[in-house]
């Protein structure tokens, strides 16, 4: 299962962007989620999943992305 | 070359409009008021009512302590109080900012995480962060510069902001200061400096009383303020209403003691910044005090100005108004001097409230508690002085 509907509703509690407003193949940069913007956003994944997140990923641009990553740990996690 | 002040933002306890502060203080309104009830002993604070989200998006706080926040308020207040700045080259603009602590709730937060510390804290934290988050908004790309001075940074950043415009390196200066280090952790460190203003219960808004011979120390504040200072030259040709001119400064160093205040090291600077000012000191008709309310620190401000008032010391109306607004740390200075330029510009000056009998060591014409005209009013002077012995005065004039 994909974690881009839970992360949708972090982006939106923590930053008030609506899901509809974010596509997930869209770069995140582009809507303000800078690189300081996404490192505090990756602290509170890690916050709101209980999950470690690998260190800082540069290729990860679009909340696609992301949300693999998310989820191959959390897949990690549950084996 | 003259500077003028062109331009008044603040974000203070008193709220975020110059003139409704000015008129709070005159009706001798303090914004003391307690804070932390779970600490082992009672503290009281003046502190900001602010809403972020007139400033910042959500998304926009990452990483944004409340220090630059505020910052980032005030400075674009100011910006637009002073009009339509005309055209000037990013690179011709700069950024003078004072900050004693910095992020102090982003340092807290760290500490108190039980490990789990957020990742921007460094960049939320470190002192210039206020300045570089002005300078942001406004794409300042002259010089952005932060003034850790204590009490005196947002006094030494005005006065360096005058002479980079008055050399004409910048055409437009944001000067200014910033703080808000009001967490538990910090305010238990000021407790124990044994400097705070003892809090009687019920008794918390007048806890601070300047040159008053039950004074006990002062209270802490939070918030910023800036000016926006030009030439008078640009402001003339811009049509842009002035305030006033910022005639003089003066910075001294006591090296003589860490903490304790020194009356030669403060007269100095005093007296720098009159001379600058081509004024005689009984040209200067008031002076907003450093005026802490401890019982070492006003006697000495008060032999200070007798040192250069001398007889005339009597025709200076003095006033500390930090007995209503508290003690602003970094941001101190920048309150106190748009306080200053107010008193000038409106011709009233603003009382030292809580002095219920003044103590016989400090010899000073205190303005009374409501206030008062000065219609002659023609140049006033703002004194701050720092921990570490630096002393930086501003003298202002009407233009």
């Amino acid at each position: 299962m994909s974690s881009i509907q839970e992360l949708q509703e972090l982006i939106h509690e923590k930053y008030g962007i609506e899901p509809s407003a974010l596509d997930p193949q869209a770069s995140m940069r582009e809507k303000g989620l800078d690189s300081l913007a996404l490192v505090e956003f990756i602290f509170a994944i890690e916050d709101r999943f209980g999950i470690t997140m690998p260190d800082d990923d540069p290729n990860i641009d679009t909340l696609a992305e992301l949300a693999a990553v998310v989820d191959r740990v959390r897949a990690a996690q549950t084996t | 070359m003259p500077v003028v002040v062109t331009g008044l933002g603040a974000v203070v306890p008193h709220g975020d409009q110059p003139d409704a502060l000015f008129d709070a203080l005159l009706r001798g309104d303090s914004a003391l008021a307690p804070i932390f009830p779970e600490l082992p002993k009672p503290a009281v604070a003046a502190t900001v009512a602010f809403d972020e989200s007139r400033w910042f998006t959500k998304l926009q706080l990452a990483g944004v302590d409340r220090v630059s926040q505020l910052a980032v308020a005030a400075a674009d207040l100011a910006m637009r109080d002073a009009g339509a700045i005309g055209d000037v080259e990013p690179e011709r603009l700069g950024v003078f900012a004072g900050c004693g602590m910095g992020g102090a709730a982003a340092l807290e937060a760290a500490y108190r995480g039980g490990g789990r510390v957020p990742p921007l804290t460094i960049p939320a934290f470190m002192p210039n962060a206020p300045a570089a988050h002005v300078a942001l908004r406004h794409r300042v790309q002259g010089p952005v510069l932060t003034y850790s001075v204590a009490c005196a940074s947002s006094a030494v950043a005005i006065a360096e902001a005058a002479k980079a415009v008055q050399r004409g390196e910048v055409d437009v200066a944001i000067a200014g200061g910033s703080e808000a280090l009001i967490v538990p952790g910090v305010v238990l460190a000021w407790q124990a400096m044994q400097t705070l203003a003892t809090v009687r219960p019920g008794e918390e808004a007048s806890a601070v009383r300047p040159f008053s011979t039950d004074r006990s120390g002062f209270a802490l504040g939070e918030g910023a303020a800036f000016l926006i200072l030009e030439s008078a030259e640009r402001a003339r040709a811009r049509k842009a209403r002035v305030y006033a001119r910022l005639a003089g400064w003066g910075m001294s160093c006591d090296a003589t003691h860490l903490t304790k205040p020194d009356a030669p090291g403060q007269a100095r600077a005093m007296a720098q910044a009159v001379r600058q000012a081509g004024l005689l000191p009984r040209d200067v008709g008031y002076c907003n005090a450093h005026g802490t309310a401890t019982r070492i620190g006003d006697p000495v401000e008060s032999e200070a100005l007798a040192l250069l008032w001398g007889e005339g010391l009597g025709g200076l109306r003095v006033s500390s108004t930090k007995a209503l607004h508290g003690h602003l740390l970094g941001a101190a200075g920048a309150l106190e001097a748009l306080i200053t330029v107010l008193a000038l510009h409106r011709r009233e000056l603003p009382p030292n409230a809580h002095c219920t009998e003044i103590d016989p060591a400090c010899r000073l014409n205190l303005v009374g508690a409501r206030g008062e005209a000065a219609p002659a009013l023609e140049a006033a002077l703002s004194n701050s002085f720092a921990f570490g012995g630096t002393n930086s005065v501003l003298v202002f004039a009407r233009d």
